[in-house]
């Protein structure tokens, strides 16, 4: 048979890979970025057990293991698309068209950009941005940081920025308008942040979602939240406010920021000045998933996984035949999820080339991915699960549709 | 405040073309040219997508601004299949 192609080389890309080729098939893992890793390769910090979770070390170690397994990787190497025909799928990159019966997307997550005015100044980036730039590529982003937008990937990225000695200013919310919506309402930001206060060294927080379970004492909380913000790792987070203006002549200077009431709206004459060089806008993941769609797969919206979703199966096969998805393509999570998915899909993968001799362990594997996300540090939505359930009775809906038919 | 960077759209018209005529975001899109600029709506498309949907329910069933290939920047000789750049 021909070789298995992976499109990702991040963290499900690389352990479907490895999965793979210890399976005895030939896999070719194609990535656009120069280093293998993915979205892996900025993450950095201390879990609760007193580990650290280093991004760069855990992608190096996926890395020897693939190339050791014989895994070929060919980076710096854009997909642009992908097409199938008569049973085989085309996978277009600038210079060759590569072919094969077995096509895993493993394309990861995109940020979504928070409309603020001045976010066309130079020094204005994405809040990965600023982490690759730090994490990977040893560069400061600036001397003095603000970050817009609260929500668990700022505050991770806040403390990652700290650690590098770059200083954080504030985080705090955009102000409201039709794009920013829930990520400038204080009362739908302080609800997503009560669920990941574990990640929280600061009291007020870890207190408050023992306290806040109703919606009186949620609101509560956010009419007496502190107007100058609660300190986490030292970097004032505040709730009450929210960025009105980026402002600079050539590129970044600072933010104007304002008070704002509980449901979002800015009160007049508030607005102060903090000085900056550069400002992190953080808008959230949503699943990359470009190249399932040109292949023409079904998707759902699913609010729990970050937006529209490829419809695929637990074992990690969407409804075209050769076609799998694994990792943040089908929902965001983090990256041990993503290595779990990634070892399902390869396991499906064989199990399709060998006639079903790795049932058993395909079971057992879709099992692990359920018991990497019960355990996880970091959850991206409070309700993945329900997210993943959705996806589930869509994907029953769509086979009893084709089957009527 | 500028929403798509390569065909200059700003949040005010897209708004205003939204409120006037309840667009989904496919129509928001084609009345504004948001999303059709070199970048392929890689930097505007979810902000299009959620000024879209103030006005008009979503269907999740359905993405709502389409792909289309290639979906990373190409070469015309190398998309047309043609040996050289000249
Ligand atoms: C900015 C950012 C920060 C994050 N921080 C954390 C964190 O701190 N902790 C955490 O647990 N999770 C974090 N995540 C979530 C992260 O997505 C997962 O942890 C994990 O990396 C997902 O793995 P993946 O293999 O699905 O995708 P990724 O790691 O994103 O890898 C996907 C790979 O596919 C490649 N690719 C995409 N499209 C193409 C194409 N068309 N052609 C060729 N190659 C392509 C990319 O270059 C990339 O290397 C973060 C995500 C982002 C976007
Ligand atoms: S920013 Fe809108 S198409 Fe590029």
């Amino acid at each position: 048979m021909s070789k298995v192609i992976i499109i990702g080389a991040g963290p499900a890309g690389l352990s479907a890979a490895i999965t793979i080729a210890e399976n005895g098939l030939n896999v070719l893992v194609i990535d656009e970025y120069m280093k293998p890793g993915g979205r892996l390769l900025g993450q950095l910090y201390e879990e609760p057990n007193g580990n650290w979770w280093n991004g760069i070390k855990e992608s190096q170690n996926l890395f020897d293991k693939a190339v050791s397994t014989g895994v070929e990787i060919k980076l710096q190497t854009p997909v642009s698309n992908i097409e199938e025909s008569n049973g085989i799928w085309n996978v277009y990159t600038e210079d060759e068209v590569y072919t094969t019966s077995h096509l895993l997307l493993a394309t990861g997550a995109a940020e979504a950009p928070l409309p603020i005015p001045g976010w066309t100044l130079p020094g204005v980036m994405s809040v990965g941005a600023a982490q690759v730039m730090t994490n990977v590529h040893r560069v400061k982003p600036g001397e003095r940081g603000v970050i817009v937008g609260v929500n668990v990937l700022s505050s991770a990225i806040a403390m990652e920025l700290k650690l590098a000695g770059i200083d954080v200013a504030a985080i705090t919310l955009p102000k409201m308008n039709m794009v920013t919506k829930e990520s400038g309402n204080p009362l739908d930001v302080m609800n997503s942040l009560l669920h990941v206060s574990h990640m929280a060294p600061s009291a007020f927080v870890k207190m408050g979602s023992k306290l806040m379970k109703n919606d009186f004492l949620k609101r509560m909380g956010i009419t007496f939240f502190p107007k100058n913000g609660v300190k986490m790792w030292d970097i004032p987070i505040m709730l009450r406010k929210a960025v009105v203006e980026i402002y600079g002549e050539s590129q970044v200077e600072g933010v104007t920021i304002a008070t704002i009431s509980p449901s979002g709206d800015i009160i007049p004459g508030t607005e102060e000045n903090i000085a900056a060089d550069f400002v992190c806008i953080a808008g959230g993941l949503y699943p990359l998933a470009e190249l399932a769609a040109v292949a023409g797969c079904p998707f759902y919206h699913v609010e729990e996984l970050g937006g529209y979703v490829p419809l695929h199966n637990e074992r990690m096969e969407t409804v075209l035949e050769g076609l799998y998805v694994a990792g943040n393509i089908t929902g965001i999570e983090g990256a041990k999820v993503a290595i779990s998915q990634g070892v399902t899909a390869g396991l499906a993968i064989v199990n399709s080339t060998d006639g079903g001799k790795q049932e058993a362990k395909l079971n057992d594997s879709i099992k692990a991915i359920e018991e990497t996300r019960n355990k996880a540090y970091i959850q991206f939505h409070p309700d993945v699960k329900a997210g993943k359930q959705k996806l589930q009775n869509y994907w029953n809906e769509h086979w009893k549709a084709v089957v009527s038919q | 405040m500028i929403i798509c960077r390569c065909e200059e759209v700003t949040y005010g018209e897209l708004v205003e073309t939204a409120d006037k005529y309840g667009c989904s975001p496919r129509e928001l899109k084609l009345r504004t040219r948001a999303g059709m600029g070199y970048c392929g709506g890689r930097t505007c498309r979810n902000a299009v997508d959620s000024i879209a949907h103030s006005s008009t329910k979503r269907d999740v069933s359905q993405i709502t601004l389409k792909y289309q290939p290639p979906i990373r920047p190409i070469s015309f000789s190398k998309l047309g299949g043609v040996g050289n750049n000249d």
